[in-house]
C-alpha cells in the first residue's frame, strides 16, 4: 500500500506525540515517583514506533524501539530512574523530533542516530536488563488446524488522523502474530475518504484475546476492539452522522478565505452606497440580504480562526527547564489558562515576543539558587505564564519573583546614552519600557548567549499596537518582574481616523488619539530645537505629517492637529484636514527597504485602495 | 535543430516576454503568478523611487515596483499591464508597457548574458532570439530583490 499520502499526517500526529512526552518527562522529572507519566511516555513512544513502522520509517521505528525498551524497565519498576535517565531521554526526544521530519522529507539515512541508540541501549543494559528485542520470529507460530479463527472488530477513533493507516498497521501487527484473512473493507478501501475507521477480519494466532487485543490498541487511537465479534458488517453503518466531525485545513486557505471575505465586506460597503442612490425597493432588498449574509460569513470566518494558546504555550515548559538547567538556575514554570483562545494570526505574532520574554526572566530574572537563599527566598524561582480573558482584550503575562529591574542602573544608562534628560529622577514603569525597548539596549550586567539584549522588545512593542494591542512593565526590586501583553481577540478590526496630506491618505488607530483640535499659530514654539505646541499648560513637540512622509503642494491655510499618546508620552501630528473614523482591518506588508518607520501596517479603504497605517509609537 | 529525443530531454524554459520603454524582455515563467491589468498605487514614503508602492490584489498588499524606472528608463505615466512575480518568499508587481508573447524556447536559443547598451549587466541573465525578436531573459530576483527589504 502507498502510504506516503500519509507523510504529511504522520508528521502532523507525531509532532503532538512528541509534544506530550515532553510534557510528561517534565512531569516525571519533578516527581520520579509517579508511575502515569512514565506509562504516558511509554505510550506515546509505542505509537510513534507503531506509525513510523507502517510507514517504513526504520530509524525513527527503531530508535523509538530503543526508547521503549528503556522505558520498559523503568516502568515496570526494574529500574531506578535517575537525572541521567532523564538527560539521556530528553535527548531522545530531541532525536527522535529530528527523525520524525527527516523521515517525512525522505532524509532519514543522512540521520546520525548511533550515539543515541547507543546510549539508549547502554543505559538499557545496565539496568540489568538485556534489551528486549521481540523479532518476528521469536513470536507464536500459527495454529494452522483451528479451523477458521476469530472474528475480531476494530473501530479506529474516527476524529483521529491516519485512520486508514493506523487500520493498514492493526493488519500488518496482526500478521504478525497470526494469519490475517477476509479483511472487511478490504485494505484497498482503507485509503478512501468513505473509511470510517471500523473494520472486520478474521485472525489465526495462539495469543489470548487480551494479548491480541494489546497488539491491536498499539497502533494507537484505537476506539473499540471486539475480540471473538460475531461474523457481521451489518450494524457497520449505524451512526455516520451525529458526531463532530474535524477536517485539517492548509492555514493559508483559512487565511486567503478572510482575504476574500474583506474584500467581499468593502463590494458590499460599495453596493450599499450604489444601492441607496438609487430607490428601487427589490433591489434594497437584495442589498440588505447579501449585507447580512457578508456579516455572518466574516463572523464565521473569524471563529474558525480562533485557537487556542495552549497550542504556543505547550513548546515553553521544555524551553524553561533547558534554560534553568544551562543557567543553573531554579525554576518552577507554571502555566495558566491555556484554554484562551485567540485568532491565529495574532498567535503566530506572540510565539517569538513569549521566548524572549521567558527567557529574560530566567537569565535576569531569577536569582541562583545561592543568592536567593542569602536573600530569604525560596532557592526555586518562580515564573509564571498566563493568559487571562478580560472582555474584549487577552492579557498574557509573563512574570518572575526574581531580583527586578534595576532602575538606577538603567537611569544612568539611559542618561548617558541621551535618552532621558538630567531632569529625570526615577524611572517610571513606562518610562522603563521605552528605554527597555530601545533596540540594543541592555540592562544585563554581563550579556550572555542565552537572552537576547532587549532586542526585539521594540519588536514586539510595535506588533502588538499593529493588531490594536499593546505591552507594559511593571518591576519591583527584589520581588519580581511582569510583562504583559494586550491583545484583541480577534484579528484587529480597529478604529482609525483618516486623515489627509495633500493627495494622500493614512489613518491612525484612535486608541492612542487623545484629541483633535485646530492648529493655533500663537501656540507654536520650540521645544529642544525643535517644533513644538503648547498644550494644556505644558510644551509637546509637534509633528507636521507633510514633512514626515514628503508631501509637496499647496499647504492650506487652517490645519487640524491630531494629539497623540502612549503611556505618558505624547506629541502633536499636524495633517492637511481629516476626513472621518472607520473600522479598519490591520494588514501587515513586506514594507520595501527604505521604508519610513512609523508605520505599523496597512488597510484596505473601502474603494479598495490600501493606506498606510501610521504607528503611533513612530510619531511620539 | 535537435533530434526529437533531445527536444524531450530538454523540454525548454517557458517565458513570459512583455516590454519595457522600447526593450523586449522576458522573465522565466516559472516564478510569474498573475497579469493584472494596471494598478494604482498607494505610495510609501521612504521606498526607493522606483517603488510605486502597494497594490491591493484580492485583499493582499503587494509591492509594485516601476519597470521602466527598474532598468534606469525615465518613468512615464502608462497604464500598462502589472505582471506578479515571485521573489524568494514574496510576490512582487512590476509594471511594463505591454506583456507581448508566452512561449518556450530549448536553452541552445538563449546565449549567454552579453553587453547591451543601456543595460545593467547585473540583471541580465540570458538573451534570446525568436523569430525576428531579439529579447533579453532578465533575473528577476536580482531586478526587484534590492527594493525589497532585507
Amino acid at each position: 500500500m502507498d502510504l506516503s499520502q500519509y507523510a504529511e499526517l504522520f508528521l502532523v500526529e507525531s509532532r503532538e506525540h512528541l509534544s506530550s512526552i515532553n510534557q510528561q518527562l517534565l512531569e516525571w522529572e519533578r516527581s520520579p515517583q509517579a508511575t502515569e507519566p512514565v506509562a504516558g511516555i511509554f505510550r506515546a513512544v509505542h505509537t510513534i514506533k507503531g506509525m513510523a513502522a507502517a510507514m517504513s520509517y526504520s530509524v525513527t521505528s527503531d530508535l523509538a524501539h530503543r526508547m521503549e525498551s528503556l522505558l520498559d524497565i523503568l516502568r515496570t519498576g526494574d529500574g531506578e530512574v535517575t537525572q541521567d535517565h532523564f538527560e539521556l531521554l530528553f535527548r531522545a526526544t530531541d532525536t527522535l523530533e529530528q527523525a520524525v521530519a527527516a523521515s517525512v522529507s525522505g532524509r532519514e539515512g543522512q540521520l546520525d542516530v548511533a550515539e543515541v541508540l547507543a546510549a539508549l541501549d547502554a543505559a538499557t543494559r545496565d539496568l540489568g536488563a538485556a534489551a528486549r528485542r521481540p523479532s518476528r520470529s521469536s513470536m507464536p507460530l500459527v495454529a494452522v488446524s483451528e479451523g477458521p479463527g476469530i472474528w475480531i472488530r476494530v473501530q479506529i477513533e474516527p476524529n483521529s488522523t491516519l485512520v486508514g493507516a493506523r487500520a493498514a498497521v492493526v493488519i500488518g501487527r496482526m500478521e504478525a502474530i497470526g494469519a490475517v484473512r477476509e479483511v472487511r473493507p478490504p485494505p484497498s478501501a482503507f485509503e478512501s475518504d468513505e473509511f470510517d475507521g471500523q473494520f472486520d477480519f478474521q485472525l489465526e494466532t495462539e495469543l489470548d484475546p487480551e494479548a491480541i487485543e494489546r497488539e491491536i490498541r498499539a497502533a494507537g487511537d484505537i476506539k473499540q476492539v471486539l475480540v471473538g465479534a460475531e461474523r457481521s458488517r451489518t450494524d457497520v453503518k449505524q451512526t455516520a452522522s451525529g458526531r463532530s466531525r474535524h477536517v485539517r485545513v492548509d492555514l493559508q486557505r483559512v487565511d486567503s478565505m478572510m482575504d476574500l471575505i474583506g474584500e467581499l465586506v468593502t463590494a458590499r460597503d460599495q453596493l450599499t452606497q450604489v444601492s441607496a442612490a438609487r430607490t428601487a425597493g427589490d433591489l434594497d432588498d437584495l442589498t440588505l440580504k447579501i449585507s447580512r449574509l457578508t456579516s455572518d460569513l466574516q463572523a464565521e470566518i473569524i471563529q474558525v480562526r480562533m485557537t487556542p494558546v495552549w497550542q504556543v504555550f505547550d513548546r515553553f515548559p521544555r524551553l524553561v527547564r533547558d534554560l534553568a538547567r544551562q543557567l543553573d538556575k531554579q525554576v518552577e514554570f507554571r502555566v495558566e489558562g491555556k484554554e484562551i483562545e485567540l485568532d491565529r494570526a495574532i498567535l503566530d505574532e506572540i510565539g517569538d515576543p513569549l521566548v524572549h520574554l521567558l527567557r529574560n526572566a530566567i537569565d535576569h530574572g531569577i536569582e541562583p539558587p545561592a543568592e536567593r537563599e542569602a536573600l530569604g527566598k525560596p532557592p526555586t524561582g518562580r515564573v509564571v505564564l498566563s493568559a487571562l480573558r478580560e472582555k474584549a482584550k487577552v492579557a498574557i503575562k509573563v512574570s518572575d519573583d526574581g531580583r527586578g529591574i534595576e532602575r538606577e542602573k538603567i537611569l544612568d544608562r539611559a542618561r548617558r546614552d541621551g535618552m532621558v534628560g538630567d531632569e529625570v529622577e526615577t524611572l517610571s514603569d513606562e518610562l522603563l519600557l521605552r528605554v527597555l525597548a530601545r533596540s540594543g539596549f541592555s540592562t544585563a550586567a554581563e550579556v550572555s548567549d542565552v537572552s537576547g539584549r532587549g532586542v526585539g522588545i521594540d519588536i514586539v512593542a510595535t506588533r502588538l499596537r499593529a493588531l490594536g494591542g499593546g505591552l507594559e512593565v511593571s518591576s519591583e526590586i527584589g520581588v519580581g518582574t511582569t510583562f504583559t501583553l494586550q491583545l484583541p481577540i480577534t484579528l484587529a478590526i480597529v478604529r482609525a481616523l483618516t486623515v489627509e496630506v495633500g493627495d494622500e491618505r493614512y489613518v491612525l488607530p484612535i486608541t492612542h488619539v487623545t484629541e483633535t483640535l485646530d492648529l493655533d499659530s500663537s501656540a507654536v514654539t520650540e521645544l529642544d530645537g525643535r517644533a513644538g505646541l503648547m498644550y494644556r499648560g505644558t510644551v509637546i513637540p509637534l509633528v507636521d505629517l507633510r514633512e514626515l512622509v514628503n508631501v509637496s503642494g499647496i499647504v492650506p491655510d487652517r490645519r487640524p492637529v491630531v494629539v497623540v499618546q502612549i503611556g505618558g508620552r505624547r506629541s502633536g501630528v499636524v495633517v492637511d484636514t481629516l476626513t472621518g473614523q472607520q473600522e479598519i482591518v490591520v494588514k501587515s506588508f513586506d514594507p520595501p527597504s527604505g521604508t519610513l518607520p512609523i508605520f505599523s501596517g496597512a488597510t484596505i479603504l473601502g474603494d479598495g485602495m490600501p493606506v498606510l497605517v501610521l504607528d503611533a509609537g513612530g510619531l511620539v | 535543430m535537435a533530434s526529437p529525443n533531445k527536444m524531450h530531454e530538454y523540454a525548454g524554459v517557458r517565458l513570459l516576454v512583455f516590454r519595457v520603454a522600447d526593450l523586449a524582455c522576458a522573465a522565466d515563467a516559472s516564478v510569474v503568478r498573475e497579469i493584472l491589468p494596471a494598478q494604482q498605487a498607494t505610495r510609501v514614503p521612504g521606498a526607493h523611487e522606483a517603488v510605486e508602492g502597494l497594490i491591493n490584489v484580492r485583499g493582499r498588499l503587494v509591492t509594485l515596483i516601476n519597470g521602466r524606472q527598474a532598468l534606469n528608463h525615465p518613468p512615464e505615466n502608462g497604464d500598462g499591464p502589472v505582471i506578479l512575480v515571485e521573489v524568494g518568499e514574496r510576490t512582487v508587481g512590476i509594471s511594463v508597457d505591454a506583456v507581448l508573447d508566452m512561449f518556450s524556447v530549448a536553452p541552445d536559443d538563449l546565449a549567454e548574458r552579453a553587453d547591451l547598451p543601456g543595460v545593467d549587466a547585473q540583471l541580465v541573465k540570458a538573451v534570446g532570439r525568436r523569430a525576428d525578436m531579439s529579447f533579453v531573459l532578465l533575473d528577476t530576483d536580482a531586478l526587484l530583490g534590492p527594493y525589497l527589504a532585507a
